[in-house]
């Protein structure tokens, strides 16, 4: 049986047994090429449910519907690893419970998409662990070493450049499943403390705002780069946040439930490198 | 016999526009995004793109900028006014659609109010369009009863020789057949035949759209909820469609001096209708989606006798959850009236 098949299958299986009421996935898009988020709670239309290398975008997101989990029942969702750590960083800042979640868990690697064991998101804790590993090996990406390189004049000028195309459509804020904020701080007015033109302080303002408050949070799904109409490389900047992170703090966002957020929590041995 | 504008001879056109004080702005890749900008060289053009990622309404209305600036003293208070300037431009090689989209505007931007910096940027500048030989996945303009060769908007419509060498020239406004004067030396008269344009299918029945949208009983239905589920709220669709319009206008200063500045805004955002005292009357993203269509294919017709959109098929392009007019319309047109 193929993978799609097996987790259409599994899907129709939970809802026809009443465990979730609803199954989150992948459907078909508007060309061959495009996967679009679909919501299922009819057993029947699970054969609707897409899963192959095209399914990139994270959908943890969606959990957080106003309502969608407020009675208490449960929903199942197609998500990677990164998705999974979602999950896990949004139970550890209480906006979600776990249990409510049941995860249909896959993995792209290249063309093909592999099925991971495993129904809650406590169930991945050693593949996250070990994913934790891979990622403090693994060197910096060419960019993000290219980046550190420059002279602050120049990377405040590469910056500048990227950021002088964002057109504050705040897709990126929007595809975020991190920016889970009932009010953004760009949209509170009184006072206004960013300012809401697309101008040069303006867009830089509102991306480094955002990049600071991914800091230990993001989990490199990707959707912010993605969602974002005029390309601009948010990911470089989330990068290097977690480099930051994992190293200053051995941190791994996502790890499990119970990790602590790292920016909102505090340790008597913390060395307090930093105050000056 | 027709007029023949040659590839070869653009950028000497350039140079004559130029000379006249002219700006040229043309479709340009800028950092991996393409969109308007100006150009000294037709090799700077990017002619060979179905469409721009960004829209050319950006050039008349840009994304922000300042209205006017204030200073309050003691005694008095002084503000000044900032208002486009009036210097000639060019736009050359602008689509059908887009060009389509700016004279939706108009109609908008010169109703109840005259908006002086939508027309004084629309009244100098040229535009130059190129008729469509290809088109992709998400074109739908002849859905919208435009097509890959509509004059709408446009003042002067080029259509590519078969040959790929250059285009025959069709003047269409007296803007335009100004504007060709300093490059009539470079113009050849021809016979060369023009490529056929882009073969774009009819995705849905409009006439059955707009019917099901002024049932004023479908304003409830339970479609709107469905059809954006997956909406996620961003402003991309609003931010990139030729004819969305919306803006804000915003004080950046403190009480004694500052500017004031009009920004884009979008219906898709929460904010766009919350009220002081907490009350949202578009409270969900559903009502807002809806809110959209409405507006393009509702609203803004009953107004204008015209849909506020061009089939350019942006939204669903750049949509990050794969949504746009396109699968609303398309499953509009399939139910019952």
């Amino acid at each position: 049986m193929s993978i799609q098949q097996q987790y259409r299958s599994r899907a129709k299986e939970l809802l026809q047994d009443g465990s979730v009421k609803m199954v989150i996935g992948y459907g078909e898009g508007t060309t061959a090429t495009r996967r679009r988020p679909i919501f299922i709670t009819n057993p029947d239309d699970t054969d609707r449910l897409v899963l192959d290398a095209a399914c990139k975008t994270n959908l943890a997101g969606y959990l957080l519907r106003e309502g969608l989990l407020a009675d208490q029942k449960s929903v199942a969702i197609f998500l990677s690893p990164s998705g999974v750590r979602t999950i896990n960083i949004l139970a550890s800042e209480s906006q979600l419970s776990s249990a409510q979640v049941v995860v249909l868990g896959f993995q792209i690697q290249g063309d093909t998409v592999k099925a991971l064991e495993g129904t809650k998101a406590s169930d991945f804790s050693p593949l996250i662990a070990k994913r934790k590993e891979k990622r403090k090996a693994q060197p910096s990406h060419e960019m993000t070493r290219k980046l550190e390189q420059m002279t602050p004049a120049e990377r405040f000028a590469f910056w500048e450049g990227e950021f002088s195309r964002c057109i504050k459509c705040y897709a990126c804020r929007a595809a975020c499943p991190m920016c889970w904020c009932r009010r953004c701080v760009v949209d509170n007015n009184q006072p206004q403390w960013v300012n809401t033109s697309s101008h040069t302080l303006g867009n830089l303002e509102w991306n480094l705002v955002r990049a600071f408050h991914l800091a230990g949070r993001c989990v490199e799904c990707g959707n912010c780069s993605e969602a974002c109409p005029v390309n601009i490389p948010l990911h470089l900047l989330n990068r290097r946040m977690t480099e930051e992170v994992l190293t200053a703090f051995d941190h791994y966002p996502g790890a499990d439930e119970h990790q602590e957020p790292v920016l909102a929590s505090f340790r008597k041995d913390d060395p307090e490198t930093f105050i000056l | 016999m027709t007029k023949i504008l040659y590839s070869d001879d653009l950028t000497a056109c350039f140079s004559a526009w130029r000379k006249e004080g002219t700006k040229v702005l043309g479709p340009v890749q800028q950092a991996k995004t393409s969109g308007f900008g100006e150009v000294q060289d037709a090799k700077e053009l990017d002619l060979d793109l179905v469409l721009t990622d960004r829209t050319l309404k950006e050039l008349f209305f840009p994304r922000t900028e300042p209205m006017l600036s204030y200073s309050i003293g003691k005694q008095q208070i002084d503000t000044s006014e900032f208002l486009p300037s009036e210097h000639p431009c060019i736009i050359f090689g602008a689509r059908p659609c887009d060009a389509a989209g700016m004279a939706i505007d108009d109609e908008l931007f010169n109703w109840d109010y005259r908006d002086e910096y939508w027309f004084r940027r629309r009244d100098r500048s040229v535009i130059m369009t190129i008729a469509c030989k290809e088109s992709d996945d998400f074109c739908m303009c002849t859905s919208l009863g435009l097509a890959p060769d509509s004059a709408k908007g446009s003042d002067i419509l080029l259509r590519p020789l078969t040959s790929g060498k250059g285009w025959q020239v069709e003047e269409l406004t007296p803007k335009g057949s100004k504007a060709l004067l300093p490059i009539a030396s470079l113009l050849k008269e021809g016979t060369e035949e023009a490529a056929p344009t882009a073969e774009v299918p009819v995705l849905f029945d409009l006439e059955a759209c707009t019917t099901w949208l002024a049932n004023p009983e479908n304003f409830e239905s339970h479609f709107w909820k469905e059809i954006s589920e997956r909406c996620i709220g961003c402003g991309t669709c609003t931010y990139l469609c030729p004819t969305c319009h919306c803006f804000d206008i915003q004080d950046e200063g403190d009480t004694y001096e500052g500017i004031r500045r009009k920004n884009w805004d979008s219906c898709s955002f929460q904010l766009f209708t919350m009220h002081t005292s907490g009350h949202n009357p578009r409270n969900t993203q559903s009502a807002r989606w809806r809110q959209r269509i409405m507006h393009k294919f509702n609203y803004f017709s009953d107004k204008f006798s015209v849909h506020s959109c061009t089939g350019c098929g942006r939204c669903t392009r750049e949509c990050p959850v794969d949504m746009g007019v396109r699968e609303t319309l398309q499953a509009i047109s399939t139910l019952p009236k």
